[in-house]
C-alpha cells in the first residue's frame, strides 16, 4: 500500500512523541507528549473510519486519564523524580535491543495479514453503526455490563486506597485503633440524649 | 498497511519505556503508550476486515484503561505517603 505525505509525518510525528513519552526526564513533559500522541492517534482514527473511538479517544484517554497522571505527577513531583540507582547498568541497552527485537518481530507479523477480500463497510465508524453491536445480547451487552461494573468496582477501589484511614472511621470498623478509644454512640442513645436536653 | 507498522513500533518504545523508566508513574505511563498501540492495530485491522466489532473492543480497552489508572494512581499515592518514594527498584519487598 503506497503512502501518502500525511501518512508518512503522522507516523513521524507518532514514533517521535513516542520516544519523548519514554526518555523525556522532566515527568510533566512525558505527558504532555503522550497527550500529542494520542491526538495524532485520534486523527488515524478518523483516517480508518473510526470516528466515535476517534471522539473518546480524545475526551476520555487524552481528556481524563492524562490529565489524571498530570494531576499525580505535580501533587507527588518528589515521586515523579528520575532518582535511584540502577540495578543492571547495562538494562536500557539490553531493553533498546529487546524493543527493536520485539519491534522487528511485530512488524513482521503485521505485515503478513492477507485482507479478505470484498470488505463491507464500516459505516464510518459512527455511533448508528457502533451501538446496536454494543448493546446486542448475543454480541457484547454483557461484556459491556461488565466492564462498567469493573468501573464501578475500580473507583470505588481508588477511594479506599488513597483515604482508608477516614473510610474505617465512617464505617466503624472494630479494628481500628483510633476508632476503639472514641467509639460512635449507638442512634438509640443520641436521641435519648437529645430528649434529655430538651427538658 | 503503515498503521499496523506504526502500532507495532509504539508498542515497541512502550515496552522500552517500561524496562528503562525508574519510577512508577513513568512506567504506567509508558504501560498506557502500549495499551494504545494495541488500539491503533486493533481499529487498522478493523479497517481492513470491515468488521466493526474490533472498534468495540477498543471502546473496551478505553474504559479498562480508565479503571487500571484510577487503581494504579491511588496505589502510587498509597506507597508514595507510606514510604517517600515511587521507585521501582527500591519497592521490591514482594519479590519471591
Amino acid at each position: 500500500m503506497s503512502a501518502g505525505f500525511w501518512e508518512i509525518l503522522a507516523l513521524l510525528v507518532l514514533v517521535g512523541t513516542g520516544i519523548a513519552v519514554v526518555r523525556l526526564q522532566n515527568a510533566v513533559h512525558a505527558a504532555l507528549a503522550l497527550i500529542a500522541n494520542f491526538l495524532v492517534v485520534a486523527g488515524v482514527y478518523v483516517a480508518l473510519e473510526a470516528r466515535f473511538v476517534a471522539m473518546v479517544q480524545i475526551i476520555v484517554y487524552a481528556g481524563a486519564i492524562v490529565v489524571l497522571f498530570l494531576f499525580v505527577i505535580m501533587l507527588l513531583s518528589a515521586a515523579s523524580a528520575n532518582v535511584g540507582a540502577d540495578f543492571l547498568p547495562r538494562l536500557p541497552w539490553v531493553a533498546g535491543l529487546g524493543a527493536l527485537a520485539l519491534a522487528g518481530v511485530l512488524t513482521f507479523a503485521v505485515t503478513r495479514f492477507q485482507p479478505p477480500a470484498g470488505a463491507p463497510a464500516l459505516g464510518g465508524g459512527l455511533p448508528q453503526a457502533l451501538g446496536p453491536l454494543l448493546y446486542d445480547p448475543e454480541k457484547w451487552l454483557y461484556a459491556l455490563l461488565v466492564v462498567g461494573f469493573l468501573l464501578l468496582v475500580a473507583t470505588v477501589a481508588a477511594v479506599v486506597l488513597i483515604e482508608p484511614e477516614r473510610i474505617i472511621a465512617a464505617t466503624g470498623h472494630p479494628a481500628h485503633p483510633r476508632q476503639e478509644k472514641k467509639p460512635n454512640p449507638p442512634i438509640a442513645e443520641q436521641k435519648d440524649e437529645r430528649a434529655v436536653v430538651k427538658r | 498497511m503503515i498503521w499496523l507498522v506504526a502500532s507495532a513500533l509504539l508498542f515497541s518504545i512502550g515496552a522500552y519505556g517500561a524496562l528503562t523508566r525508574r519510577t512508577a508513574i513513568l512506567v504506567f505511563l509508558s504501560i498506557e503508550l502500549m495499551l494504545n498501540a494495541a488500539a491503533l492495530s486493533l481499529i487498522s485491522f478493523s479497517k481492513l476486515s470491515g468488521s466493526l466489532d474490533a472498534q468495540v473492543v477498543v471502546l473496551f480497552i478505553i474504559a479498562i484503561a480508565a479503571a487500571e489508572v484510577a487503581v494504579g494512581l491511588g496505589l502510587i499515592v498509597a506507597i508514595f505517603r507510606r514510604r517517600e518514594t515511587t521507585s521501582v527498584d527500591e519497592l521490591r519487598q514482594l519479590r519471591g
